[in-house]
Order: structure tokens, then sequence, then C-alpha cells
């Protein structure tokens, strides 16, 4: 079942500013990172989450205080719209001691538990085994675990195990598959047999396809899914359809994909559209010019302080913590 | 360094340790200078070691058959009225005991035991308790045998070594039956690694020449009619190496600092079998010798070999070495060049062999198997040829050998 | 109070008082809760606790990896069986890339208090897959604790230990121990600490699990011949306790290690790198007796050929002490 939302953007404009605001400082955010890697600033590898915006803030804006994100290394998205603070979370890729995690754990494993981001996980499926977990805790509390994925984690261990056992215990569990059309350098249909959404409905878990370059459709297929997990019922499974504009990693140029696809999907921009969204909803655009300005205003603002950050001191680490 | 301590001296230029053989003098002995005070065996020979200066000895510091690295402390002695006054230091001893200095006047060695012995002898592998126990105790881990896995020693062996128990051989049970261990004397030590020193550093090459020594076997047999001590085979082939060597300088040289040293003088060393080691002593001037005084000289030289009263000068003046085995019917053999000398001469047995005569017939001589080793950086295989030539010829027509 | 109880009824008793004590702990795994395990370990706490507390699973041991921990960082106390060690294999994304590593990455924030029960040993003629001692395949893994008790008491006060502490344990219970009979008191064993259960002069003997018994009984052996040995219970395996193996072996200026397992990168060759590293000049010998570089074979002669018995180590210790 495919998912078309309606459009209730008028009675939110204020709301919807905000989501608008998520994306611009995501897409600007990864544009920073992509220009501090190419500096030698941000070390080892990074991947960014530029043209998937919708998808983090869209399903971000219906979770409350109780509930949880497990995401993947594809993860800085998912962060700022959990509200990681931007300043923290470009520091600790910068492996400076004024880091999320004081520089400990880089792009790929950065975690924040006070702002419900459980962790970011390099294994490819990590995220689902995380999230299966916290969403067995969270049942008690009626929080709901929401982990992302790619379409190549549907062929994972982790993937089938995991969705099965949410299912067969009934977990509080949203499995966001973000479906970007890549696992890595190759297109997810030459790795993946069958349907993806199959998978989940094979196992009688409500599963619906979204279209992920809308923030609107994300919101609501997203609070649709929640509810249901929070309800009780199991896990839910989302595929929300999206594009990475922006290789698989900082190491890949995204040669392999055919010339054209990137414009084409370009076109459907997140950003513009709900831009254009809200102006049609009576928003007006000087409004929206402003949040432009603010963020790169905070851009540069990050840019600079992060720079100057203090890099940790090297210091016996207690193995067992304490 | 005190003067009252009586540190092991250097008895051999190349000894970096050596074993108590017996003390002649007892702890409250006095005794004057020149006196022999203790019988001690270094890695060539066995030798007395007088006094330097009177005085008494007052305390022995390592018994018979214990080990001592050169200018370790032996014994404490005393002015001879018992004061603390006393023995001169000895002289030539180094301050430390570690690592000898090279001689340039090599050993005379059989085909492996050299004058060069390089840094101290390996250490004893003792595990650390044991170690400590020994030192504690003063006893000399050299001197043990070890019953641990490998033949290391172990506490229990320092604690037998102490109570006087009698090292019990080291038995494991393997498929090749029971194990005893055979340990080295120090002598035996220095030859095993000087025999792997000289197998790995020299390239050395072989030629082979059987020599007919029909007339030499002839001319002994006339001999025995007027001579007393009739000449040995080896004495002929120890006269005829001389002389080649004299022809043939090449071969009467020392390999050193990467070039070879010819001598002047011509020193034949022959290989003398004793029981606890090969020994060479050298026979000097040989070339300039007569017959009858080499056939003497190396008696008395084999003679003095197993009775370990070889002089050190005698076993380091050797300029060439000449091995042989043909008295246990050794048809041939390649020996090992004793360095730095540049070659060695090995001699098999004589056999009865069918050589053609010059008039066309067949006859019976009595021919040897020649083989000398030769270094291939010193000289090259045209001149082993040519020397082993000459000293075929001279063996062949020994008239030069005798006059 | 002491009672003497066997080791499986040790264990069950230390589950039942943590699950009583502290509403966090969960305990889950196949086969553990309406079958009461099959190594008949846990039958009664389903009844008692019911399904929140106490459930059975399907055979997925990455997804309960997965459950283990993101239960642990969202606030509960998880008890996973995995029911061979053999298996752990399955598990080890999860226990290695997750559980283990996220005390650090979080900088101490938060830590993942999972204890992984685990069923190990030889000698049952389970054969090569069912009879393996995994620790070696531990060892390595910073932030992991690997419990072995040898003893009901320690069974007992171990587990309630592994359930208290905030760190992942690997809690390995040997096969062949299930039945051993043994005082069991209230109290808790602390993890870390080593026990000589038997006082001797001659030689040192290290072991843990299984290996205590056959070394125990070699030490009767040994008494015979007039070689007393001192035997020491390690009672976990990581961390080591160094300081008590060197004080014995200053006395005993000998030390063996008997490991159930392969020479070649067992944790016996962790102890005699500490001891030799820390006690070197206390030593007159020190070696290991360990199984050979081969799979355990079914047949029983083979097995018992195989495995580190009295008879052998009582064999190795006279000919290397007389």
């Amino acid at each position: 079942m495919t998912l078309t939302g309606e459009p209730n953007i008028g009675a939110e404009t204020g709301l919807y500013l905000d989501l608008f605001r998520a994306m611009v400082l995501i897409r600007g955010f990864e544009d920073l990172v992509q220009s501090l890697f190419l500096r030698g600033e941000i070390y080892g590898t990074t991947h960014l989450y530029s043209g998937q915006e919708a998808v983090a803030v869209g399903v971000a804006s219906v979770l409350e205080d109780r509930d949880r994100v497990a995401a993947t290394y594809r993860g800085h998205g998912h962060a700022l719209a959990l509200g990681v603070d931007p300043q923290a979370l470009l520091d600790e890729m910068l492996g400076r001691a004024t880091g999320v995690n004081g520089g400990r754990a880089g792009s790929m494993n950065i975690n924040s538990p006070d702002d419900r981001l459980v962790g970011s996980f390099g294994i490819v499926g990590g995220s689902i085994g995380a999230a299966t977990g916290v969403g067995l805790a969270l049942k008690r509390v009626g929080g709901v675990a929401v982990c992302q994925f790619g379409d190549g984690a549907v062929n994972q261990g982790y993937f089938h195990e995991c969705l099965n056992f949410c299912a067969v215990l009934r977990l509080p569990v949203v499995f966001l598959c973000e479906n970007n059309g890549y696992g890595e350098y190759t297109p997810f249909q030459d790795v993946t047999a069958g349907a993806i959404r199959t998978r989940a409905e094979a196992m009688e878990v409500p599963a619906v396809t979204v279209d992920g370059m809308s923030v609107v459709e994300m919101r609501t297929a997203a609070r649709r899914a929640v509810d249901h997990a929070r309800g009780g019922n199991g896990p839910y499974f989302l595929e929300a359809v999206t594009y990475r504009y922006v290789g698989h990693s900082r190491s890949d140029p995204g040669a392999y994909r055919p010339p054209g696809e990137l414009d084409a999907w370009k076109e459907r921009d997140a950003i513009p559209r709900l831009r254009r969204e809200l102006e049609e909803a009576g928003v007006d655009p000087k409004a929206v010019d402003l949040v432009h300005g603010e963020v790169e205003a905070l851009l540069e603002e990050l840019e600079r302080k992060g720079l100057e950050a203090p890099f940790p001191e090297p210091r016996p680490t207690p193995e067992f913590g304490g | 360094m005190t003067p009252n301590v009586l540190r092991m001296p250097r008895l051999s230029d190349s000894m970096s340790e050596a074993t108590i053989v017996a003390w002649l003098k007892q702890p409250g002995e006095a005794f004057k200078r020149g006196e022999p005070l203790v019988e001690v065996e270094t890695d060539k020979a066995t030798v007395v070691y007088e006094a330097e200066a009177d005085g008494m000895l007052a305390e022995i510091l390592v018994t018979a058959g214990g080990t001592a690295g050169l200018g370790e402390p032996i014994a404490r002695l005393s002015g001879e009225n018992g004061d603390d006054a006393l023995t001169e230091p000895v002289t030539a001893v180094p301050q430390d005991a570690g690592e000898t200095t090279v001689s340039r006047q090599q050993v005379a060695t059989p085909a492996g035991v050299g004058g060069q012995t390089g840094s101290g002898s390996p250490r004893a592998r003792a595990t650390p308790v044991a170690r400590r126990a020994a030192a504690e105790r003063g006893i000399e881990l050299h001197g043990l045998t070890g019953t641990g896995p490998g033949g290391r020693i172990r506490m229990l062996d320092v604690l037998r070594a102490e109570s006087g128990a009698p090292a019990p051989v080291a038995e494991t049970r393997e498929l090749k039956g029971a194990t005893t261990v055979v340990p080295l004397s120090t002598t035996g030590e220095t030859i095993a690694r000087r025999m792997a020193q000289s197998r790995t550093e020299i390239p050395s090459f072989e030629v082979v020449a059987h020599a007919d020594l029909s007339t030499i076997v002839q001319l002994r047999a006339d001999a025995a009619e007027l001579a007393e001590i009739v000449p040995s085979v080896n004495d002929f082939v120890v006269k005829a190496t001389a002389l080649a060597l004299r022809a043939h300088p090449a071969f009467n040289s020392s390999f050193v600092d990467g070039r070879p040293e010819q001598h002047s003088r011509v020193n034949v060393g022959i290989a003398v079998a004793t029981e606890e080691a090969l020994l060479v002593p050298a026979v000097l001037d040989a070339d300039l010798k007569r017959l009858a005084a080499i056939a003497g000289e190396t008696r008395e030289l084999a003679a003095r070999a197993h009775d370990r009263r070889l002089s050190p000068d005698e076993l380091t003046a050797s300029t060439f070495t000449v091995s042989n085995l043909g008295m246990f019917g050794v048809a041939s053999f390649t020996a090992v060049i004793n360095p730095p000398q540049v070659g060695i001469l090995a001699v098999g047995a004589l056999e009865r062999r069918p050589v053609e005569t010059g008039t066309g017939g067949v006859a019976f001589r009595d021919v040897a198997t020649l083989t000398l080793t030769s270094d291939h950086r010193a000289v090259y295989g045209a001149d082993a040829a040519r020397f082993l030539g000459s000293l075929r010829r001279l063996l062949e027509h020994p008239l030069a050998l005798v006059l | 109070m002491t009672t003497t109880i066997d080791f499986r009824t040790a264990l069950r008793e230390a589950l039942d008082e943590e699950l009583a004590g502290d509403e966090r702990v969960v305990f889950f795994g196949e086969d553990v809760a309406v079958a009461g395990g099959v190594f008949a370990v846990t039958p009664g706490l389903y009844e008692k606790y019911g399904p929140e507390r106490v459930f059975d699973t399907p055979i997925s041991e990455l997804a309960l990896a997965g459950a283990a921990f993101g239960a642990a960082i969202s606030g509960l106390r998880p008890v996973v069986e995995i029911m061979f060690g053999d298996f752990l294999t399955l598990v080890m994304d999860s226990l290695v890339n997750q559980s283990t590593k996220y005390r650090f990455l979080t900088e101490d924030r938060v830590s993942v208090p999972i204890v992984i029960r685990s069923v190990v040993g030889a000698g049952g003629r389970f054969g090569a897959i069912h009879s393996q001692m995994p620790v070696s395949w531990f060892m390595g893994v910073p932030g992991l604790k690997i419990v072995t008790p040898a003893t009901p008491g320690d069974a007992k006060g171990l587990l309630r230990s592994a359930i208290r502490d905030d760190n992942p344990v690997l809690f390995f219970e040997h096969k062949r121990l299930y039945g051993v009979s043994g005082e069991v008191d209230d109290g808790l064993v602390p993890i870390g600490v080593a026990r000589v259960v038997r006082e001797g002069t001659d030689v040192t003997v290290v072991s843990a699990m299984n290996g205590v018994h056959e070394a125990l009984r070699a030490g009767e052996l040994l008494a015979g011949d007039g070689i007393e040995a001192e035997v020491v219970d390690l009672r976990t395996l990581r961390p080591l306790d160094i300081p008590t193996v060197l004080s014995s072996v200053a006395k005993t200026n000998r030390v063996v290690v008997v490991e159930e397992g392969p020479l070649t990168g067992g944790w016996a060759g962790e102890v005699l790198a500490r001891v030799t590293e820390e006690g070197l000049g206390d030593l007159d010998d020190a070696w290991r007796i360990a199984t050979a570089e081969t799979p355990v074979p079914y047949s029983p002669p083979l097995e018992d050929a195989f495995l580190p018995t009295a008879e052998r180590i009582a064999s190795e210790i006279r000919a290397r002490v007389l």
C-alpha cells in the first residue's frame, strides 16, 4: 500500500517552518562536513545524508521523549533532527575534546543518549539489533524504538532475525528503511531478491512504502508507524524511497550512477519542495529566507569554533569504566 | 682490584674462562715466588700456574672442578706471615672478565679448534631461580649438568651440586630410549664453536690427489735397520708439506682482516686425537729440520698432547695443518680449515692399487689419497692444484725429504 | 546459611534471587522459559516471574545478542542464555562490536550490564561443535569479563555478581559440572579474584572450571610421590587475578597452567606471559598443559585422550619435579 499524505501545513506552519530549518541545517551541515573532509580536517571517512533530509526530520518530528532512535553510519541527519547540538556533532567529527563523544567515536559511532540517539552503528544491520533491545526495554514505559537502515541491510542476518524477533514478541520497534537505491556501490535490485517491503509482509508486519523526498508524507507515515508500535501491536515497517546526492562515502565519487539520475532526483529535492508548500500555505517568503540566513551564520560559527576547539589528551582509560 | 685476591690468570691468549684442575697448596699453606700454586685447564692445555710473589693461601674461592672466567676471583691470599699485604696482582689479567682480545698468532689447532674465540663463552642455560641459588651458594653454573628440559640447569641441579651428590644423567623417556647428556669440556666447547665458525665463514674448496708412496714405504723398511726412530709415513708428509709450503708461500698464510698475511717461518701443525680433545701442536721450522728430527719431535709432541702438557705457544704456532686418519683405515676425508690458516691437508690410508708402469705393465703400488681444503678467499683452484702437485711429487720422489 | 546443592541448582538459585531482587533483571534465550533449559538449569522461573521477565525466543542468536545490548543500554539488566558456547560465533557482532564498546564510546555515560550464560566444554561426547571452550576467542576483547566457576558455591556467588556487574559478562558453565555438588552460601563471590583450593609447596597448578577438579585429583596422585601441588582456581579468566598466582609461585617456584583448549592462543599463554613478566625471578619451571590443535573428537577413547586428565597432569609434573 502506498501512502500519499494530505498536506496540512496551513494548520501547523510554525512546526513546518521548524522542520524546514532542520532540513536546511542538515543540508548545510553535510556540505560543511564535505568541505572540511576535503581539507583534511575530518579524518577517516564519513557518510553524508545530503538529499535524504526529509526522512530523518519527518520521523523525528513525531517522536516523544521516551522514544529512541538507533541510526547507521549515515546518521548525521538523524542526530541533528533529534536535537543533538550541532557544534558537539561537528567537533566530534573534527576529533576534538568538545565532541559529543570526546573524540572517541568519530562519524560512524556517534551516540547521544541524552538526545535519544542510542547510537550510530557502523556494522550494516547493527542499528536493527540495537533497536530490538531498546524496544524490549521501552515496552515497559510505552516508548518506541526506531531503527534506521538502508536498502542493503534488508539482506543482512540482523534484519531477518530481528524483524521476526520483534514480531513474535510484539516489540515496539519501527523499522525505517531508507531506500536510496544503492547498497554502497551496487543498485539494490542487483542484490535483492524480490521487493524490500514484501520481506516484512511475509512476516505479517505492516509495511508501507512512502515518498522519502516529502517531509509532509514522511511525518504522516511516521505518525502511523509509531502509533501502531506504541499501541502494543508489534513492529511496523516503513520503506522511505529517497536518494543520496553524494557517493556512498567520501571515498566514493558515485561514478556508478547513470547520467541524469542525480539531476532527476534533484528536481524532487525535499527542501525547495517544502519551501513551495510553505509559501503556498501563506508563509512569508522573507521568513523562509531568514531561515537560510540564520543557518548560514550558524554554520560559519560552527566551523570557526570547531577548528579552534582543542584535541583530547590521551590518558589511561580504565577498562571497565569508573 | 684488591691485591689479596687471586684472579683467574690469562694462561692462554684465547681463553675466556678456565677450570681449576687441582689446588697445589692448601689454605694456610705458605708459598714462595715460583712455586706451583694451582693447576688450570684452559681451552688449549692444562697449565700449572706458579706464584708470582711470596705469600700464603688464605681461602679457596673456586674449588677443583669449578670454572671461573678470566679475571674472576679464585682465591684469597695473604702475606707469608698471614697479614694482608700480598701477592702482586697477576699481570696480564684484564680488569673485566669480558671479551678476550683476539690473538694474531693463532693457535694451531686441529680441524676446528682455533685461536680466535671472539666474545666470552656462552651463558649457561639456567632458570632464574637456579641462577640466584647458585650465586647465593657460590656455585659455578658452568660446571653443572642441567637436568631440566633442553638440558637447562634448574634449582634441583644447584642443590645437588651443593650437597655434592653426583649429577644424575638426564633421562627422558623417548622413542630413542633413555637420553644421557654428555657435557662438553671447555676445550670441547671451544672446538664446537670454532668448527661452526670455520664452516660458515670460510668459502672452502677441496682438491684431491692420489700419491704413490711406495718409495717412502721402501725407505722406511730400509731405515728400520739403520735408525732407532723410524720416521712414520706422516713424518714424511710433514716434511714434504713443509717444503711445498716453502715453494708455495700463499699456503703458508693467515687470512686476517680480509686479506692473507704470509708467514716467514713454516710451522706444520700435526693433528693429534687425544682422549678429550683434538689438539694440534706445531713442528716449528719444519722445512729446516731433518726428517729424523721431525720424527723425534712428532712423537714427543704427541705424547705431551695426550698428557695435556703442551705449551700455549706450541698450540698457536702452526701456519698450516696436516691431519692423518690413515691409521684408522680411512680411505679419504675432508678436513675443516682451522682459521686463520688458509689450508689443511687430510691424508688417508695407504691402499694397494694397480698402477700402470712405465713399461706398459701393471704393478701394485702403495697409494694414499690426499685431500687439500683451501680458503678460496686467499687461494684459487690452480694454486691449490699446483701446491698439491708439488706435494705429491715430493712424496713420490722423496729424495729431497731425506737430504 | 550454607546448603549443599549441585551446580545447576546453584545457578537457578542465583537467577531466582536476582530476578526477585531487581525488577530490571530479565532472562531470555532458546527453550529457557517454558522448557526450563536444555540442561534443566532454569525450570520454574517462567512460572514464577511470567513472560515479561522470563521468555523464550526464536533461534536467532544475533537478534538475542542485539536485544540484550539494546535492553541493557535502556535500563534493563538482561541475562541471556546461548545454548552452547560453540554458538557464540553467531553473537559475535553484537557482543564485540556493540556491547563491549558502548561504555567507551559514550565516555562512561552508559554502561552495558548484560550477562551471557553459555554451556561449554568437552567430555560429554557431544562432538566437535558442541564441546568447545571459546574463552580464547574472547580474551582479546577489551571491556568484556569472562567468568568461569568450578564449584556450585562459586557458580551461585559469581552469577549473582555477574548480574549485578554493570559491564558485559560472559558466564561459562562447564557442561560436566552441572551434577557436581558443593557447599553454597548467601554471599556474592567477587569477579576477578582467584582462590587457592589446595595448598602445596612444590608446584603451582593453575586452572579453571573442570580443569580445577582434574588438578585436584592430580594433587592426590602426586601426594603419593611426595610432591605437594598447590592448586589455584582462577574463577575468572578475564580479568586474571595474577597476584594470587604470583604469590603461589613465589612459594613453589614452579607453575603449570592447565587449560582445556588448544595450546596456541589459549588463556594459559596469557597467564604465563604475566607470570614471566612480573615474577621471572621466582621461576624455576613454567609450562602449559592444553589440548591438541585439533577439533574435539567424538569417540570416547579419542575424546578422553584429547583432554588434560589428572593422570596426564600428574605425570607431567612428576617428570619435571623429580
